[in-house]
């Protein structure tokens, strides 16, 4: 509890002064922004993640004494999250070039891609189904701090 | 026309932002088991970082994506662009959020591998320390095994050395530089005739003659020793003792003498032992010698004597050859009396014992002597000692012996006094003793080891011959028996002087009858 206040200390302010300062509708900063300029601090937060877990793979590896099975998982973790961000923000890249005809029946169960299949439709299509790589991404985090656990435990 | 039903996309986004934040929550429940674990280690804290934050974005995405799909379904899009941008703007802030956190790993993992590196450090030097203090301890064991193997030995050492000095027959003790006695052993009390120690004790004032104690003091300073240095001492009672005496004086590390430690050993004994064999051995060839010159002297005495007496009848009785003749006649007696005397002082004599009770002796001198001791004021106490058994004995020259001895206490007590004669049984029944002791002047020291020599005399010219003792020597040890003298007396008021004599028992004891019949012959 003590280390989940000592955390929450942290991200309270951080979170306040997001939603004063990050409100789209209502931003405080003296100069304009765009729509675009959302996707694009999108896109740069991927690039950022993606780096960050790049550096975690590259630093982990790199340190001799992080070779447990459990920092083999956390490996696992960055690459297919890394992948994930990739295809991430190739989505987002091509959501801007789809229009709407390109899809019939939106917004409901029958909803279809249309002909032609072009090759952006069919990334498109398949970076939808991203959470094919984040959910085994997730499940290697959690098999990570598993074993991280039941062997420090095992240790104690 | 062809189509790509979008529904499958639509079924993973749900499941699988479900499915998303699921794993990541249980995942953020083992970094909050493991953080808990050990509070204090970094990367566990990271990890619950990290996964706090990859919960919460899980949670902004997956509710986002959700809240897409069933607002959409629903048809309720507009809604939905209400939401968007927050649902984006929250996912955005996460990812760089989940990448803040990454470098916060970056720079808290340097410090936390250089604390690591410290407490490494620490916990080597912690190790070295307990080794060290390992070593310390097991030497300190063995210290305390040395300590406590040393101390036994010292303990039986000084048991050893305490056991010597309690049950030495010899005196053994320790004086500090001005020579008052720090210690000293039961023996050393005992010699000193000192029941208890008296804590003033001074080895220094127990010497006698000032030179012994000069030359002692000057050996310990100068040499730091004396060895079988021979002393005259007195114990508490002003007993002269003769003692020999090694001592070793003790010093401080600057070679001051600080005490001394002494052994003394009590020769008074021995001494007088020595000294009276030495009386037996000169008795012994003044006996031999006087044998000798008697046997010379007894024929052409004898010759003067017959001559003198055959002269005499050729003179009449008026006339003074026929006194010349008589003084010649008597004066060679005399000298015959002297020679007899002498021949009994050497045993020469002849001799004629029989059993006989030593009481019995006794009695008869005293009868014949008490009347003329009592005229000079000197009584006799008889302590006779009852049942003692026979002695086999030249009954008349015992009685010449016990005669010479009252005379010669009669002539100590020319203004009185008590001659004490006593007898009784000693030796486990082996010998009988008798003392004659009487409460005269005594014998002087120079005088007191001459006074069984032939012709020694303290009386005037023509009182005596100086042959009384010297013959009843030679009667005693004819007896196989001891004559000894002391004077002054010990534990006496007056100084006196005490001859004790010491006879053998007869090996037979003769009966009753036997005896009744000796008597009547006496």
């Amino acid at each position: 509890m003590k280390i989940i206040r000592h955390h929450l200390f942290k991200i309270i302010p951080f979170t306040v002064t997001f939603l004063l300062l990050g409100l789209s509708g209502v931003a405080q900063a003296f100069q304009a922004h765009g729509a675009p300029e959302g996707l694009y601090v999108h896109q740069m937060s991927h690039v950022l993640f993606m780096c960050g877990l790049a550096y975690l793979y590259w630093h982990t590896r790199r340190t001799a004494a992080l070779v447990s099975k459990g920092w083999r998982y956390l490996r696992s973790y960055c690459v297919l999250l890394i992948l994930w961000n990739i295809l991430a923000f190739t989505g987002h890249a091509i959501e801007t070039i789809l229009v709407p005809d390109d899809f019939l029946n939106s917004g409901s169960w029958g909803s279809v891609m249309l002909e032609p299949l072009t090759l952006p439709k069919i990334v498109f299509y398949i970076v939808k189904m991203d959470h094919l790589l984040c959910v085994p991404a997730a499940f290697f985090l959690l098999f990570s701090l598993r074993t991280f656990y039941l062997e420090h435990k095992g240790e104690e | 026309m062809h189509t790509l039903p979008m529904y499958p996309t639509i079924l993973i986004d749900l499941v699988g932002s479900g499915l998303m934040i699921l794993i990541t929550f249980l995942a953020l429940r083992y970094a909050y088991f493991l953080s808990t674990l050990d509070s204090k280690n970094f990367i566990w804290g990271f990890l619950f970082y990290f996964c706090m934050a990859m919960a919460a974005f899980s949670i902004s995405r997956g509710v986002g994506h959700i809240l897409k799909q069933i607002l959409v379904l629903s048809g309720h899009k507009e809604t939905w662009k209400v939401f968007s941008p927050y649902s984006g703007g929250f996912n955005t802030t996460l990812m760089i959020y989940l990448y803040a956190v990454i470098i916060y790993y970056h720079k808290g993992l340097a410090a936390y591998e250089a604390i690591q590196e410290e407490a490494s450090k620490l916990f080597t030097a912690n190790k070295k320390l307990e080794d060290a203090t390992g070593e310390l301890q097991k030497m300190n064991v063995q210290l305390e095994d040395m300590v406590e193997e040393r101390t036994r030995e010292l303990s039986e050492s000084e048991k050893k050395f305490r056991h010597f000095f309690e049950n030495s027959q010899d005196m053994v003790y320790f004086c500090n530089s001005e020579g008052s006695i720090s210690d000293i052993n039961q023996s050393g009390l005992e010699m000193l005739g000192y029941k208890e120690w008296p804590k003033d004790l001074n080895i220094l004032d127990i010497f006698n003659k000032e030179s012994e104690l000069e030359t002692y003091v000057k050996a310990l300073h100068e040499k730091g020793f004396v060895r079988d240095f021979e002393i005259e001492i007195h114990n508490a009672d002003g007993d002269p003792l003769q003692v020999v005496i090694t001592a070793n004086a003790v010093r401080d590390d600057n070679g001051k003498m600080i005490g001394c430690e002494g052994i003394a050993k009590d020769l008074t004994r021995l001494k007088n032992v020595m000294a009276q064999l030495a009386d037996k051995q000169k008795l012994a060839s003044v006996g031999q010698l006087a044998a000798g010159v008697a046997h010379e002297i007894n024929t052409p005495l004898g010759v003067i004597l017959g001559y003198s007496q055959l002269m005499k009848e050729d003179f009449p009785e008026d006339d003074d050859n026929y006194e010349s003749m008589v003084v010649i006649e008597r004066q060679a007696k005399a000298c015959r009396k002297i020679v007899a005397d002498l021949l009994k002082f050497s045993r020469q004599g002849l001799s004629e014992k029989t059993y006989m009770q030593l009481n019995e002796i006794i009695q008869d001198v005293v009868a014949v002597t008490e009347h003329g001791l009592n005229i000079d004021h000197i009584m006799v106490t008889r302590k006779y000692s009852e049942g003692m058994p026979f002695i086999f004995c030249d009954v008349e020259k015992l009685r010449q012996v016990f005669i010479n001895l009252i005379n010669n206490a009669h002539h100590a007590m020319e203004e009185g006094g008590e001659i004490i004669i006593s007898t009784r049984t000693c030796a486990d029944g082996q010998e009988v003793e008798v003392v004659v002791e009487d409460t005269g002047k005594g014998i002087p020291d120079d005088v007191r080891s001459k006074i069984f020599e032939p012709f020694f005399t303290t009386k005037a010219v023509g009182k005596g011959t100086g042959l009384g003792l010297s013959v009843s020597y030679g009667i005693i040890q004819d007896h196989g028996g001891t004559i000894t003298v002391e004077s002054p007396v010990a534990g006496k008021d007056h100084p006196g002087t005490a001859f004790t004599i010491h006879l053998p028992v007869a090996s037979e004891q003769p009966s009753a009858e036997s005896f009744e019949s000796v008597l009547k012959l006496h």
